[in-house]
């Protein structure tokens, strides 16, 4: 009866996604238990609702730990990138119509890929910080990881095209900028992957635990805008737009800030309606 | 849970069986759950830092013996302040 017990528990541990040392773990304990009380198994109690238990009570907080070292790891990532950015002012870069093919080509995603770093690991920080609870419904946890997934990724995207740009005007461009770029983007993108694992690890628990995710605007606390969501696009987008062109005022230039800011208003309705539903900014 | 799971582990270390047995005792039968789920709880306090654990041999038997760390003892102190504070307040309403 015992090793029923086990062989079911076993099972449903891999069906909830705990596999390895940790299953192997929990069973050991679980035999211990039941040879203690060898009528006990009955009280012990259901082996899918127990492996369910271990996914549910592990999963809230190792998404939120992921989440955490996500956006730790974004912000050494982001540093590199600000440094970068600035750095280029002072390193003797090419005019833009000097640039080999790559670079072109690389530098859409210099300027887009970290913007959605930003967001989304901003969005999975807020919720995990939000959701303080116990244990969180999938749904939740699945939200999470799709902010953590997408945030990692956006910067590895952000250090690799940083990486190729350096590396393709690095014969037209002082030598410390190009050594500071491409140190700094691989060591960056090093800790991105260090912080893809516990990511990872927590999207691996599937506990089922019902109850809906909440959307971006229970994270930001503007339960007004839940009816319609497009105006809270409308209005990010003006304010995003509306910056950009004041940057460019600022800088001497208002007819490319404006096309500048026209762009980025455009890129934040694109991604909203893109990554709307998928990163829980809309139901 | 947590609360009853540190308070149980306050007078030193017990492996999981023992914790369910002493949380029954200790409560007269009251909190006569369903075993196993005590295991999730410590897992996650553990996780959490509030308690620590260890295998240890009893018997011919691998236990994992589970004890409060240094946090665990301040949240269980603050816990139990907290309990008294609402417990107190109820007896002042229902009394």
């Amino acid at each position: 009866m015992i090793e029923d017990y086990l062989a079911r528990l076993r099972s449903e541990l891999a069906a909830v996604g705990i596999r390895g040392r940790l299953r192997a773990r929990i069973l050991a304990e679980s035999e211990d238990h039941l040879r203690s009380d060898p009528e006990g198994v009955e009280r012990f109690g259901a082996a899918n609702e127990l492996a369910n238990s271990f996914a549910a009570e592990l999963g809230a907080r190792a998404s939120r730990r992921a989440a955490v070292s996500a956006f730790a790891a974004l912000g050494v990532a982001g540093a590199v990138y600000a440094v970068s950015f600035i750095g280029a002012s002072f390193g003797h870069l090419p005019p833009s119509d000097l640039w080999p093919t790559l670079a072109l080509l690389s530098f859409p995603a210099i300027i887009v890929a970290p913007q959605v770093a930003f967001v989304s690991g901003s969005l999975a920080l807020l919720r995990s910080l939000r959701r303080r609870d116990r244990v969180l419904p999938s749904a939740e946890l699945r939200v999470m990881h799709r902010r953590t997934g997408l945030a990692l990724l956006a910067g590895l995207a952000t250090m690799a095209a940083l990486a190729l740009f350096a590396f393709e005007v690095r014969n037209e461009t002082d030598g410390w900028w190009v050594v500071f770029t491409l140190a700094g983007s691989a060591a960056a993108a090093s800790l991105l992957v260090v912080a893809a694992v516990p990511t990872t690890g927590a999207a691996r628990l599937r506990p089922r635990v019902a109850g809906e995710a909440g959307d971006v605007f229970d994270d930001l606390g503007l339960a007004g805008y839940r009816d319609d969501p497009w105006r809270f696009a409308r209005r990010v987008a003006f304010a995003v737009g509306l910056a950009v062109w004041i940057a460019g005022i600022v800088q001497g230039d208002p007819i490319d800030g404006a096309i500048r800011g026209l762009a980025e208003a455009l890129a934040c309705l694109a991604g909203f309606a893109a990554f709307g539903r998928f990163l829980g900014l809309r139901r | 849970m947590d609360l009853l799971l540190l308070a149980t582990l306050r007078h030193g270390p017990l492996h999981g069986y023992a914790v369910v047995e002493k949380l029954r005792g200790a409560s007269d039968g009251a909190f006569d759950l369903a075993e196993g789920t005590v295991y999730p709880a410590l897992y996650r306090l553990e996780k959490a830092g509030l308690l620590a654990s260890k295998w240890t041999k009893a018997g011919g038997r691998r236990r994992r013996v589970y004890r409060l760390t240094g946090r665990g003892r301040e949240e269980l102190a603050r816990g139990r302040k907290e309990w008294k504070a609402f417990a107190n307040a109820v007896e002042a309403v229902v009394t």
